[in-house]
């Protein structure tokens, strides 16, 4: 139940923030800050995803958490590593040849990870976890 | 690797979700079983067979197994 209530308020602090950035009105709406949201909001979507779950099996008296679900979130982990590396080598190669500024950069590279992460969980849901 | 959890589940008249519960997983992982797209941690295979009251091996196939098991009865017709 812990991590169901972890999933709700990490989930809760993310969209806060995201609401006050754009009530201080950081927000130009050009198409690179809307992307930057729209990503936020599919990650606050797979947190509060998640959260229910939990909930929900507590619900029907399952475990939370057991063998399947572990070694998906490793795989994916793991996955997500590989792949990250190679993003951030992407933003070094392309940080002097962009007018971006460096926390742009290392907000879209934070962001990237997240989003393959829910893409490598999304992969070995939809394969399975063989160990063949 | 095959099993036949699908088939022992319909014979015991057990739904995934008691099924999970009684073998202590998510239905979620029964699902994934009974579809083959998980190959289940030695523990959970002989918690499934014990409350089948089975064999492990009668419960899940490998591959070259069932074959064998197949061709031999196809022999024995």
């Amino acid at each position: 139940m812990k991590k169901a209530i972890l999933s709700f308020v990490i989930s809760a602090l993310v969209l806060a923030s995201l609401a006050l950035w754009a009530l201080k009105g950081h927000v130009s709406g050009n198409p690179q800050e809307i992307l930057m949201a729209a990503i936020v909001l599919v990650l606050v979507g797979f947190g509060l995803y998640l959260g229910v779950s939990r909930v929900r099996s507590r619900l029907h008296r399952e475990p939370s958490e057991d063998e399947l679900s572990r070694k998906v979130m490793t795989r994916a982990s793991s996955l997500a590593y590989y792949i990250s590396i190679y993003l951030w080598l992407f933003i070094m190669y392309i940080s002097d040849k962009t007018s971006l500024e460096a926390h742009s950069l290392v907000g879209g590279g934070l962001l990237g990870m997240a989003l393959i992460f829910l893409f490598c969980w999304l992969g070995v849901k939809a394969v399975g976890m063989k160990n063949e | 690797m095959n099993n036949r959890i699908k088939e022992l589940r319909a014979r015991h008249d057990l739904s995934q979700l008691e099924l999970a519960r009684l073998v202590g997983v998510r239905r979620e992982t029964i699902v994934f079983l009974e579809k083959g797209k998980y190959n289940p941690s030695l523990r959970l295979a002989h918690d499934i067979a014990i409350y089948f009251r089975l064999p492990i091996e009668e419960v899940f196939l490998f591959d070259d197994e069932a074959g064998k098991k197949q061709s031999g009865e196809t022999a024995d017709k």
